[in-house]
């Protein structure tokens, strides 16, 4: 019974139109796009460092890891990313006002800032390389501050401290210098689509819901007259879904990796292990809100689509608001599937250390396990109120 | 016969709304029980209770002899249910769809090959058989909805007005298909509003009106609670105060209508009225252009129990 329900579910999967193209044909066709649009950055041999202006006030020269850092970025060579102007706040808004450059960086409460008059992949360029080179700057002084205090009541050697920090902090992140840098900023929008193409997979387990249960859909009624138990309805769809879902987003990592050339790490276990934990978590949460929504099939998936797509944004989608919301909303990305899926694929790229990794992985498991339990308490109603 | 259902004074409400009010029905083996009733009379949530679909406030009810409930799988295993909406999946065929819900009863595979295929000749969808079900009309999408719910041979089965919608055709097709599963031995239940069907089909009728059970038995026990015999009906072109006053004179006549030039005499006993009525015509020099005569219907019924129309 098992295996006849899994048969019949899974070939009306993949015969549905509308569910084929969101779960699978969509993110191909977004893959492809974002591949034509960062092709220039792909190619380091064409890209060509663009104008941008920095306030070199007093405020600026004081955040000196930052400064030294923004200023080996402007220097002649292949890894030159900007063509720096160092001059006054009002020189700056005047260069920009005239679009004789792309924006301008200033510190303002300590932090640097970046000023843009339009928005555009230099923009962005700028911005996402302003973001991380502060963070790295913020951890460099965070360390040396910690080995300070470590080391107060003995003599400091404040230079050899700094040293290690940026040593540290330069195995730990990605060298800011390197050319992997702007590729970050690149990575994260392929990793955020295959977390996108993971959760829109929730439509799959919310369609697989909506028949067997009798006071969603009519198929439901039949189903729950048959003298088949509900748990193994229930299992039988959900595996379909989920096999769909896992061989689909399989499928995209090879078309990206394979294909499109975006790097993913040496690690192809976890790379695949990942994906199955992002894709039971997708389906768990298809079951739940298929639950929950008492409404058509085609509001329930409107309504994953914009969960999983504002789940896209604060993971970095769409430009580099990843950080953004990691600093604003630090806690969105931490309970969002869309935001760990993201950044699993991404620890497991730049990061030889696994800690950051696993986290991701049991908090994916633990939300998963949120909504199976959610979902459990319906599903073991029997009779209903309505039908 | 022993009773294959059993319903003891079940009770339902949708809030403070009684959709059946303290019903109790048997269902005889072998036999098909009509439960006709206007739109909301309370057939379809009936039906719903009795298969253990739907939390009811009161009552029992059993089936083969065993408490109905949700897990009563053996219980479950006999029934067949052909639900009011079309239930099938777009993406498989109508081999397909037939064979999945076949499936959820029968596990044997060429066991099963056999039933899809007797549903398919029973329904008259044997030429369909690989067409899915976008490319069948409204008439056929009712048949295929009825092959799924009866292919695996069921001893018991619902039909929740599976004629909605269809074609003269098909819904001979259905009727016909609905009388040789009775006479292959399955009891059936039949939901409907169109008292014609039921007049065809039933051995027994149950009329409900508001979750209530008003009358009950077969045709003729039914009709006879109309106090109607015949109803005979004469287009009569001009007709004066008198000559309608003499119609109403007429021995047995209980009652006289005359409205746009149709005149309704029904009579509540006799057996050669429509003779008589000619006769009464031809004597009393009335001109006439049509005549004929009716036996009392099941909306009769309904109108004497109730004072309004079935279709209301």
């Amino acid at each position: 019974m098992f295996w006849h329900n899994y048969k019949y579910a899974f070939k009306t999967l993949i015969k549905n139109k509308a569910l084929v193209f969101w779960t699978l044909i969509f993110p191909f066709i977004l893959a492809i796009l974002f591949n034509m649009a960062f092709a220039r950055l792909h190619d380091y041999d064409v890209f060509e460092a663009f104008d941008v202006a920095v306030v070199d006030d007093q405020a600026y020269k004081d955040e000196k890891v930052f400064s030294e850092a923004f200023k080996s970025l402007s220097e002649e060579g292949d890894d030159q990313l900007f063509k720096t102007q160092y001059v006054s706040k009002e020189k700056a808004e005047e260069l920009l006002e005239n679009e004789e450059i792309e924006g301008y960086v200033y510190v303002a409460d300590g932090e640097p800032r970046v000023k843009i008059k339009t928005n555009g992949l230099n923009q962005t360029v700028l911005t996402t390389a302003t973001e991380q080179i502060a963070q790295s700057a913020k951890m460099i002084e965070d360390i040396a501050m910690t080995e300070i205090v470590r080391q107060v009541g003995q003599e400091v050697d404040v230079a050899a401290v700094y040293q290690n920090a940026v040593k540290i902090v330069s195995e730990t992140e990605p060298n800011v210098k390197d050319e992997s840098r702007v590729m970050n900023m690149i990575v994260i929008e392929f990793y955020t689509l295959i977390a996108m193409a993971c959760m829109q997979g929730a439509m799959l387990s919310s369609d697989m819901m909506n028949r067997c249960l009798p006071n969603i859909s009519n198929r439901g009624k039949r189903v729950a007259v048959a003298p088949t138990r509900k748990s193994i309805l229930v299992a039988s769809y959900l595996l379909a879904g989920y096999t769909m879902l896992f061989f689909s987003v399989i499928l995209l990592i090879v078309f990206m990796r394979f294909i499109l050339g975006v790097e993913f790490g040496a690690n192809l276990g976890l790379i695949i292990a990942l994906a199955a934990v992002g894709s039971l978590t997708a389906t768990m949460m298809g079951m739940f809100l298929s639950i929950i929504l008492k409404t058509n099939d085609a509001a329930k998936n409107v309504i994953i689509l914009i969960v999983t797509m504002v789940g896209c944004l604060f993971a970095g989608m769409f430009g580099g608001m990843k950080n953004y919301f990691d600093e604003s909303l630090p806690l969105v990305n931490k309970i969002s599937p869309v935001g760990q899926i993201t950044d699993g694929f991404y620890s497991l790229f730049y990061y030889e250390d696994m800690s950051r990794f696993i986290v991701n992985v049991v908090s994916l498991l633990a939300i998963a396990a949120i909504f199976f339990l959610l979902s459990i308490r319906s599903l073991r109603r029997t009779r209903y109120d309505s039908v | 016969m022993k009773n294959v259902i059993e319903v003891k004074h079940l009770t339902k409400s949708y809030k403070s709304n009684k959709a059946v009010d303290d019903l109790s029905l048997e269902v005889k083996e072998g036999e098909i029980l009509g439960l006709l009733g206007p739109n909301g009379s309370g057939k379809t949530t009936t039906m719903n209770c009795i298969l253990a679909l739907l939390k009811f406030d009161d009552g029992k009810i059993k089936i083969f002899g065993e408490e109905m409930s949700p897990d009563a799988y053996e219980t479950k295993a006999k029934i067949g249910v052909v639900f009011q909406e079309v239930a099938v999946f777009d993406e498989l065929t109508v081999y397909g769809n037939i064979d999945y819900f076949c499936g959820l009863y029968i596990e044997d595979k060429t066991t099963r090959a056999q039933y899809v295929n007797d549903a398919l000749k029973l329904v008259g969808l044997e030429e369909n058989k690989s067409q899915y079900p976008k490319q069948l009309s409204g008439g056929l999408l009712r048949r295929l909805n009825i092959a799924c719910g009866i292919a695996h041979k069921p001893k018991l089965i619902f039909l929740d007005e599976p004629t909605v919608a269809v074609d003269p055709q098909s819904r001979n097709n259905i009727l016909e298909g609905i009388k040789k599963l009775r006479d292959d031995g399955a009891t059936i239940v039949y939901t409907t509003h169109y008292m014609e069907e039921v007049e065809i089909l039933c051995d027994r009728v149950i009329i409900l009106d508001h979750g209530k059970i008003i009358a009950s038995g077969t045709n003729d026990e039914l009709k006879a609670l109309a106090k109607i015999e015949e109803k005979v009906t004469i287009e009569v072109a001009d007709l004066s105060p008198k000559q309608l006053g003499g119609f109403e004179k007429i021995k047995n006549v209980s009652e006289v209508e005359y409205d746009n030039g149709v005149l309704k005499v029904v009579y509540n006993k006799g057996k050669n009225n429509l003779g008589d009525m000619i006769e009464y015509l031809k004597t009393n020099k009335i001109a006439y252009s049509k005549i004929f005569a009716e036996r009392p219907t099941l909306n009769d019924v309904f109108l004497e129990l109730t004072g309004k129309e079935l279709r209301d």
